[in-house]
């Protein structure tokens, strides 16, 4: 039943609590910067036709701008290269626009937020893990940690964790009242292992092929459903109502 | 006994939902000052929450999901101090100087590294004049062939604003190379600075040679001095790195490398600023000869003794005038 324990943050708090926050793994760290670099190689084109636009001076009006336009295109690129990542992570919660939108944040090894230095220190060194090619450095130093950190994350004391979209909404949805139910088999309290189960089971249901469907419900009812053959039967008798019938044997424990 | 996990959730959700309302305001900065006391208390209960769901729950997605609550509340509640202009004022007075001062010996190495590539270059060329073939960019010996100084041409072709911040960033990359190559142990800063030792040896026996020695040093002096200087100091700061790979002395060496990369980079960013300045005396005043030689080596003398200045004075303490060691960052 247990998979193999994920790579996972321990972070004692001051109130005595042991937070355990799941690792973003290369997967996740790969796809954000991804996203992060699209969006500044978009950048980058944007401003390179202002820039030709201003050299060019098609319209004649940007003569005396167009030394202030290769100024501003060379700092710019320093910026993008340099800053971004840094600038993003210290203000928005260790967070760049592609790890916002892959759910990762930076955090310092004992799980507080990340500090200007640490940042500095770990976007700095994207010159040395970028080598010699694509990354290659990082990804290597990512495979061989057991935290998956890149080489500027180990010199900066940083590593990445995961935010994961956990819906509650499951445990309190209602069940849909149209199919009757055998009544009064709850007999046995549910653990919380069966509750889960269940629940994960319904949310994936729409999505599973019909015989599967119909097997893995029939296994979940043998396991937390009614005893009698009779109750049994009925509620097997079609897809609906075993699911409405697990549905209501997890909300019943309230 | 545990109350079963629907009833649980659908009892004490209205507070988790509360909680992270009030931490999506914190992160969009309108949290008000009644409601930063609510956080706390909410705070509190999901972490009690927690606690409870890991004994009864472990391994649920309602353990996860207050985890993961937890999480980022802890995150936003002990937050590091902002650092505001105060702070990068107090960095540049006080806290820059002071880590190079406590780090010189390493500053120190990586100057002596520095010079030893530039007596090598300089000795091989002068010894055997084919050894420019060797150490010296080709296009820069096509122009000494033609008894030019290939700086000439540096401000023909662009505007001088241009040219001065093309130049700033790119030393400042340079900088943030020799730094971050501290994490090959130490050996690509070594390469660095001893090949750009080289380098610059090379061309300047090489220029003595063909009898341009003038004309080079009229081109560096004014910018030389801090802009060496800055390349020694992130040297230093990568050479702390790689000792802090080798040598980690007596902590884990992950906790070493936090800790020395922490001061380390403070070099660095310390010598950002000072780098865009040079930048702009390497693009304004340093090509062509629109400022006498004498003008240039007089600004040259006076940035860098002022630089280091600043650097060996700035915010000295009496406790380190003493020479009682600063603690080093814990």
């Amino acid at each position: 039943m247990h998979s193999a324990p994920t790579p996972h943050l321990d972070v004692a708090t001051p109130e005595r609590v042991a937070l355990t926050l799941p690792i973003a793994g290369i997967g996740y760290r790969c796809l954000a910067w991804l996203v992060d670099a699209s969006l500044l190689f978009f950048f980058w084109l944007v401003a390179y036709f202002a820039f030709t636009l201003l050299v060019s001076d098609v319209l004649g009006v940007f003569q005396a701008l167009s030394g202030v336009g290769q100024t501003l295109m060379v700092v710019g690129v320093f910026a993008t290269q340099w800053l971004y990542w840094t600038v993003s992570e210290v203000f928005f919660h260790g967070q760049t626009v592609g790890k916002r939108v892959l759910g990762i944040r930076v955090v310092r090894t004992d799980g507080s937020p990340v500090g200007v230095y640490e940042s500095a220190v770990r976007n700095l060194c994207r010159a040395v893990d970028f080598l010699p090619m694509l990354y290659a450095a990082a990804c290597v130093s990512m495979l061989l940690t057991r935290q998956h950190r890149r080489l500027g994350d180990l010199l900066a004391g940083t590593l990445l964790v995961r935010e994961e979209r956990i819906d509650l909404d499951k445990y309190t949805a209602a069940p849909a009242a149209s199919v009757p139910l055998p009544q009064g088999t709850g007999a046995r309290p549910l653990s919380p292992e069966d509750v889960e189960l269940v629940l994960s089971f319904l949310s994936r249901a729409p999505g599973l092929a019909p015989e599967v469907r119909q097997r893995l419900g029939a296994r979940l009812v043998e396991r937390v459903g009614p005893d009698d053959a009779e109750a049994r039967a009925a509620v097997l008798a079609s897809a609906e109502s075993t699911e409405a019938f697990l549905r209501a044997r997890v909300q019943g424990e309230r | 006994m545990a109350t079963p996990l629907p009833a649980y959730v659908a009892q004490r959700r209205t507070d988790w939902d509360a909680l992270q309302a009030l931490l999506a305001k914190q992160r969009s900065g309108t949290l008000k000052l009644g409601e930063l006391r609510t956080l706390d208390t909410l705070y509190r209960r999901a972490s009690a929450d927690l606690a409870h769901a890991q004994t009864f729950y472990a391994g649920t997605d309602v353990h996860r999901f207050l985890n993961q609550l937890c999480g980022q509340a802890y995150a936003s509640i002990y937050q590091p101090p902002r650092e505001r202009w105060p702070a990068v004022r107090e960095f540049f007075r006080r806290e820059f100087p002071a880590t190079l001062r406590r780090e010189r010996g390493f500053v120190g190495a990586s100057a002596v590294l520095f010079i030893l590539g530039i007596l090598l270059g300089a000795l091989v060329v002068l010894w055997e004049p084919r050894g420019a073939e060797l150490l010296v960019p080709s296009g820069v010996r096509h122009y000494v062939a033609q008894g030019r100084m290939w700086t000439d041409d540096i401000l023909s072709v662009a505007p001088p604003n241009s040219v001065a911040s093309s130049i700033a960033t790119n030393n400042l990359t340079v900088t943030i190379v020799t730094f971050a190559l501290g994490l090959t142990g130490g050996l690509g800063t070594l390469f660095l600075l001893v090949n750009n030792g080289v380098h610059i040896g090379a061309i300047s026996a090489l220029c003595a040679r063909e009898g341009m020695l003038g004309g080079l040093l009229d081109f560096i002096a004014a910018h030389g001095p801090v802009e060496l200087s800055i390349l020694v100091i992130a040297g230093g700061a990568g050479l702390m790195v790689g000792q802090a790979l080798i040598d980690p002395g007596e902590l884990p060496r992950g906790q070493a490398l936090a800790v020395r990369g922490r001061e380390a980079v403070k070099l660095v960013l310390g010598c950002a600023p000072f780098l865009a300045l040079i930048g702009v005396v390497e693009g304004y005043v340093s090509p062509g000869d629109l400022f006498p030689t004498w003008l240039k080596a007089g600004l040259g003398l006076v940035l860098g003794a002022l630089f280091w200045a600043y650097l060996l004075r700035a915010g000295r303490t009496d406790a380190e005038a003493t020479g009682v060691p600063a603690d080093s960052a814990s």
